[in-house]
């Protein structure tokens, strides 16, 4: 039996492209259209993986053997409620709807709350949190944008749908796509006479006075021209840096200097200096005024300012920017979200908190404070001891020093498939692709919300992340109320931390590690 | 004067805001052991987690605390007056808006220490955490009066919104050191990290040691002798000044001495 | 006189042998208060949370055995809003801005506010869709896409901001007059406002249009806020209101500049006593440390230029409309800040009719919605206002109307502009009163109405206000003694306007739909999943 479900949203990015043409046959996907090529990775042949966990598992000696449903939930419950300070990770990969439980149960177990845009864009959120943020979503910089300035990012990679359906090769209702200019730059470049002689014409139309970069090209004569133009300014030249109209290199670690410079620049003020981050200042003022020139201008950037030295500053500084930019034109910032529900998390959070990540509630109310309660800072001063991970795999990306501390005290993870960190964990559930197999609700990168479909079944007794959670939370409770009434007919002696003795697995952080 | 000794190492943080001079003024030994507290998640007593003694010959300090407080947060919150001494490492937000009296460590001291601090004094014979006497998340209203001296080097974004009161580094300072302060004075006196007094729209910064790199939205203003630290005090120069954050229509000034930082003689042109 | 619930009902009588009785003798009984306009839940609003941890610290609330956790201040989380609004004897609240687009969200969040009924207004002024079949003179078009509109976001009602203004924005301008023309739409502000009173007059909606002026906030504005009242009059049919304008406070502002800055509440009080066409809601300003936050994106610039603000958050959405977040402490030392105080209490003051104005504090932009028994204070207490008065500023003191004001407010007449008058307004027959057949949605506060002198001892009062007795929600006590015992989810309300013919959704529309966002048709409107109680109203649309 084949079906064609339309209008299904991918379930990779923060892009959340939702025109998919997805066909089903025998409860497997088997085609897909529209999509990018991490999207086709994963909905065509990535979730069908081999790695796929299909029962919960619990270490038993050492060694993840498989249980029943119940014992695993039982065990999980039980070290959640146990531990004096667990830590509850992850939930960028999930629906809302499942975020919503993980904020109940953090509150119930008194626990720190934290998710991966600590490690991604959270420097963004704290950015806006000092200094706010002038934005739009991503149809109205489709529709108005005439400059559109990528900013240490680099969607043809990460974001692959990014320029094609909402910035510069896209037709809005005041600015079209710069597509065919795109391809008129290729065929130029094609031919080896008009590139020399559009450059001989250029070098003769430009000022011959103006200091030469070993690093950085001048500025095209293009960026005068009316309609859409793209800029990227990044360490190295990437694919979105090929199709761009101009390309700014700049020096790594300098972004916040150009920043500061740059507002100098629109707000016409001199600098001392004669170049900053390896650009020359006269680049930069012939940059600023392209900027206010520009009828609508957008930039966005990527985790090459959020986790580059500054971090949030850096965005801080972007936003600034941007902020000064709208005294004199239309300009808006948006951050290039990275997971497809990562915003939403924030959401959440947020709503039910009054903070989007980086939790603890171990007072009774919420808590706040990146450095203090985010994840990489807390198992780095070894200061929870136990954790849950959920729809992330730190296994993978966090450093050595925060995972070994995380390996030295009992570790749940709820994940879809083997990743590095579900190898690691002490009780292992199985949950089902969001997205593929479970619908929810996802935000997409600029915060509008869009309904998740589920095209396909799971496999026959994994269950959603949803309710594992709900299971788990129950469960805490019933452990909790026992543990009320024990306590009240004899007082219950103080317990030292159980530490884990795992040798084979303290090996494997080794290598994940290093 | 209370002593307080933990009785165990502690595995998660503690949040002990009571552990305050104003908190155990004219309490019996007895209340104070049952002022409550946290450990991680667990509600618990100081007498749970601490040894507590009363010495009542001895009235000042009012507080000792002897032993790893590295984990513990809050020490000294809000307080007006008395004086805690904490001989070994202090947890993050000790003395957070402090409001008069002193605090001295013996040891190393965590974030946000004197964060959004009023009034009075903080000695750290130790190196001192990022966000030392900086305010808590999205606020732009620093510490505005007191003293801080650190007798080590402190981490990055130390003064951010400084209103006023002078802190004293005698190491060396991170990144973002007085970031968008209004008014104080910051006082190096070994090396300073890139990005100093970004964002800056006030008050003075003097370094005696190099800086990595200057913001270049700043512009040089004058070179000068020397310097006044407080009504007592003078840093001999001479400095390169420098005026800024000119993107923010700053005047706030950054005080390079001129015999380590050889790299600004190019700005001498514009003098 | 006795009160009979039954089923979550008011009834006539009850068999009272095994009824629960509440003794309410010598305590005061209202109908559940009804919010016209509170911005509690939404993209912009959870926006404004996300960005002031600043906030936030200073009001924490720890979790009990029944109620979530949560932070204040100006923005509570949702689940403290409802407590908060419940504790206060507040059955329902509407929250009055919702991008269309953001509309899940807003709902997602509605489901976490417990407690209370809620509906939300979409935001449809500057839809390019209305915009272009308005410009055409299509209307009956324009009616069919709006009925579209209002069932695909499960709203209760069409919101305007800024007409013309929010669409000049998104090349960052704005209209400053009626007559303005909205660049690239070839109308003016004053079509969109008479064209969507006709079209919301043509869909039988149960509350009039939703509208915050063209120049909010700026000095001079209202008389643009009275071009805008006579430019409803053509639609007047004489039988109902018309229009609703919120928050008028702000945009009662007379003299030519800010150093000039003074009221202009008179002039708008008297055109309101003379005509019979509008209602108003006030939008007092309370002296909070507050954000302010609209969907009038340019107003909000214009606030940030101002000076002295530390974060300034725009956030437009295509084709639809825009938004705007500022922090901002109301202090009662500054003139213009004053003044404003003073022109929310002389509007309220000044205008007879009580069924024409309602309170609100347009939470959280003039002050934070438990800030109501401040507001209740001072219009049923002139020691109150006097009070308050003397600490502020000595420049808005000399301009302030109030020391000529008698009027005190009864409590009857409290009931009017805070449940009564709203329930009209906004078309909820079963709401606003304790008749038979209403919701059992009833407050209790601890007021003896015929031993206390409200006007003299106006702070147990005001305390009474903020902490009830009892509030009854559908028949169930939610809070006693002001401590929540209940946590029912309360109820979301939605409009399913049924049009003779529906609006024309062929490959055309879907296509033009295409170009204009950048979702796809079948992943626009609310789903059902994203209502967690619905109620659902429907409605004869005569189109």
């Amino acid at each position: 039996m084949t079906k064609i479900i339309k209008s299904v949203v991918c379930p990779i990015c923060g892009c959340l492209c939702d025109d998919l043409e997805v066909t089903v046959e025998n409860n497997e996907i088997i085609k897909m259209k529209n999509g990018c090529a991490v999207c086709e990775a994963k909905m065509v042949h990535g979730y069908k993986s081999e790695e796929r966990i299909l029962e919960p598992h619990i270490r038993k000696d050492g060694k993840l053997v498989p249980v029943s449903m119940d014992e695993a939930i039982n065990k999980a419950a039980q070290i959640l409620t146990d531990s004096k300070y667990p830590l509850l990770f992850g939930w960028t990969s999930s629906a809302s709807e499942t975020q919503h439980v993980g904020v109940e149960l953090a509150e119930e177990l008194g626990s720190a709350l934290d998710n991966c845009c600590s490690v991604c864009h959270g420097p963004s959120v704290m950015a806006t949190q000092e200094i706010g943020i002038p934005t739009a979503t991503l149809g109205q910089i489709r529709h108005r944008a005439d400059l559109i300035v990528y900013w240490a990012c680099n969607p043809w990679s990460s974001h692959p749908r990014h320029v094609e359906r909402y910035t510069a090769f896209t037709d809005g209702r005041f600015e079209k796509s710069e597509f065919k200019d795109y391809v008129q730059k290729l065929k130029a470049k094609a031919s080896q006479k008009k590139v020399a002689a559009t450059i001989r014409r250029t070098q003769v139309r430009y000022q011959p006075s103006r200091p030469q970069s070993a690093t950085v090209e001048a500025p095209p004569q293009t960026l005068a021209k009316a309609g859409r133009k793209m800029i990227v300014f990044d360490v190295m030249k990437t694919m979105t840096a090929e199709v761009a109209d101009y390309f700014v290199k700049v020096e790594p670690n300098r972004d916040y200097e150009i920043f500061g410079a740059m507002r100098c620049l629109v707000n016409d003020q001199e600098l001392d200096v004669d170049s900053v981050g390896g650009i020359p200042v006269d680049y930069l003022k012939e940059i600023a005024d392209v900027m206010v020139n520009a009828e609508f201008g957008a930039i966005f950037f990527g985790l090459g300012l959020t986790q580059s030295i500054g971090r949030f500053r850096n965005v801080e500084l972007a936003i600034a920017l941007t902020r000064d930019l709208n005294r004199k034109t239309k300009f808006v910032v948006s951050p290039m979200r990275g997971h497809f529900n990562v915003t939403g998390a924030n959401t959440v959070f947020a709503w039910q908190t009054g903070y989007p990540f980086a939790l603890d509630f171990s007072q009774g109310y919420p808590q706040y404070n990146p450095g203090e309660f985010t994840a990489i800072d807390l198992l780095r001063r070894e200061d929870n001891d136990a954790t849950l991970v959920i729809s992330a795999d730190p296994g993978a990306h966090f450093p050595k020093s925060a995972l070994q501390n995380m390996m030295k005290y009992p570790l749940i993870t709820i994940n879809p498939d083997w990743n590095a960190i579900s190898r690691l964990g002490d009780v292992v559930f199985p949950t089902q692709w969001c997205g593929i197999e479970q619908a929810g609700t996802a935000y997409r990168m600029d915060s509008v919300a869009i309904s998740l479909k589920k095209v396909v079944e799971a496999p026959k007794g994994v269950p959603t992340d949803e309710e594992i959670l709900r299971r788990i939370l129950e469960k805490v409770r019933t452990i909790k109320a026992q543990k009320t009434t024990k306590e009240n007919k004899e007082p219950q002696k103080e317990e030292a931390p159980k530490k884990r003795r795992l040798k084979p697995q303290e090996e494997n952080v080794k290598a994940e590690g290093d | 004067m209370i002593t307080i000794t933990p009785k165990r190492v502690f595995t998660v943080p503690v949040q002990a805001a009571c552990i305050s001079a104003d908190v155990f003024a004219g309490k019996p030994l007895e209340e104070i052991k049952k002022l409550s507290i946290t450990e991680g998640k667990e509600t618990i007593t100081l007498d749970d987690a601490f040894n507590i003694t009363e010495d009542k010959t001895i009235e000042t300090p009012n507080i000792t605390l002897t032993g790893d407080f590295s984990k513990v947060k809050r020490i000294g919150q809000g307080m007006k007056t008395g004086e805690i001494i904490i001989n070994g490492d202090a947890g993050m937000h000790t003395g957070e808006k402090l409001a008069g009296g002193k605090i001295i460590v013996n040891g190393n001291s965590g974030g946000w220490t004197g964060s959004e601090m009023k009034k009075g004094l903080i000695e750290i014979h130790g190196n001192s955490g990022d966000y030392t006497a900086s305010p808590y998340r999205g606020t732009s209203t620093g510490m505005k009066g007191g003293v801080i001296t650190i007798d080590g080097n402190v981490g990055t974004d130390v003064g951010c919104y400084l209103q006023g009161g002078i802190i004293r580094i005698k190491g060396s300072a991170g990144r973002y050191l007085g970031y968008h302060m209004l008014d104080g004075t910051i006082f190096v006196e070994k090396d300073c990290a890139i990005r100093a007094g970004a964002c800056m729209t006030g008050g003075k910064i003097i370094i005696n040691g190099t800086i990595e790199l200057l913001m270049p939205t700043f512009t040089i203003d004058s070179i000068k002798p020397k310097v006044k630290i407080d009504a007592t005090q003078n840093a001999q120069g001479p400095f390169y000044v420098f005026l800024g954050d000119i993107a923010e229509r700053g005047t706030g000034k950054i005080f390079a001495l001129k015999a380590t930082n050889p790299a600004f003689k190019d700005y001498e042109k514009y003098l | 006189m006795d009160i009979a619930i039954k089923d979550g009902k008011i009834v006539k009588k009850v068999n009272e042998s095994n009824a629960k009785i509440i003794d309410a003798s010598g305590l005061t009984v209202m109908a559940g208060g009804v919010d016209i306009h509170s911005h509690i839940a939404g993209s912009e609003v959870n926006l404004g949370r996300m960005i002031r941890p600043d906030d936030h610290v200073k009001d924490v609330v720890k979790k009990t055995a029944l109620t979530r956790s949560g932070t204040g201040y100006s923005i509570p989380s949702t689940y403290v809003t409802g407590y908060r609004y419940s504790k206060m004897g507040y059955t329902t609240v509407m929250n009055p801005s919702m991008a269309a687009m953001k509309a899940k969200h807003a709902h997602e969040e509605l489901n976490d506010i417990p407690l209370i009924d809620k509906a939300s207004f979409t935001l449809l002024g500057d839809w390019w869709f209305a915009l272009e079949n308005i410009a055409k003179g299509d209307l009956e078009e324009c009616a069919r896409l709006i009925a579209w509109m209002i069932r695909g976001t499960r709203s209760y009602a069409i919101k305007i901001v800024n007409p013309g203004g929010l669409e000049s924005w998104g090349f960052g301008r704005n209209v400053h007059s009626l007559d303005d023309e909205v660049p690239n739409f070839c109308l003016t502000p004053r079509d969109i406002i008479t064209g969507m009173a006709k079209v919301n007059t043509m869909l039988n909606m149960p509350h009039t249009i939703h509208l915050h002026t063209n120049n909010l906030g700026v000095p001079g504005n209202y008389k643009t806020t009275i071009d805008t009242m006579r430019a409803l009059e053509s639609v007047y049919q004489g039988d109902k209101p018309i229009g609703h304008i919120t928050h008028i406070q702000f945009s009662s502002f007379a003299g030519d500049s800010w150093a000039h800055f003074k009221s202009g509440a008179e002039e708008i009080a008297n055109y309101l006593n003379a005509h019979n066409h509008m209602t108003v809601d006030i939008g007092q300003v309370t002296f909070a440390d507050t954000t302010t936050m609209t969907a009038d994106g340019p107003f909000e610039f214009a606030l940030y230029e101002l000076g002295g603000h530390n974060k300034w958050v725009n956030s437009d959405v295509e084709t639809e409309a825009s938004g705007g977040i500022i922090p901002f402490h109301f202090k009662k030392k500054n003139a213009v800040n004053a003044i404003q105080w003073s022109i929310g209490l002389e509007l309220s003051l000044m205008i007879k009719d009580p069924w024409k104005w309602f309170m609100t504090t347009d939470h959280p932009n003039g002050g934070p919605f438990f800030h109501y028994p401040r507001v209740f204070a001072w219009l049923y207490s002139r020691k109150a206002r006097e009070a308050t008065l003397k600490k502020c500023n000595k420049k808005a003191q000399k301009k302030s109307l109030l020391p000529t004001l008698d009027r005190e407010y009864t409590l009857y007449e409290l009931a009017i502009v805070t449940r009564a008058g709203t329930a009209k307004a906004l078309g909820l027959k079963n709401k606003g009163h304790l008749g038979v057949g209403a919701e059992a949605d009833v407050s209790i506060y601890n007021i003896n109405p015929e031993t206390t002198d409200i006007a003299q001892t106006y702070k147990p009062v005001r305390k009474a206000f903020g902490n009830a007795a009892y509030t009854i929600k559908d028949g169930e006590i939610v809070v006693k003694d002001a401590e929540i015992v209940a946590t029912p989810p309360g109820r979301t309300m939605w409009l399913d306007v049924q049009t003779k013919e529906p609006c024309r959704i062929d490959e055309e529309m879907k296509r033009k739909f295409k170009e204009y966002w950048t979702i796809e048709f079948d992943n626009y409107p609310v789903t059902d999943h994203y209502i967690k109680v619905p109620e659902k109203i429907t409605i004869k649309a005569s189109v």
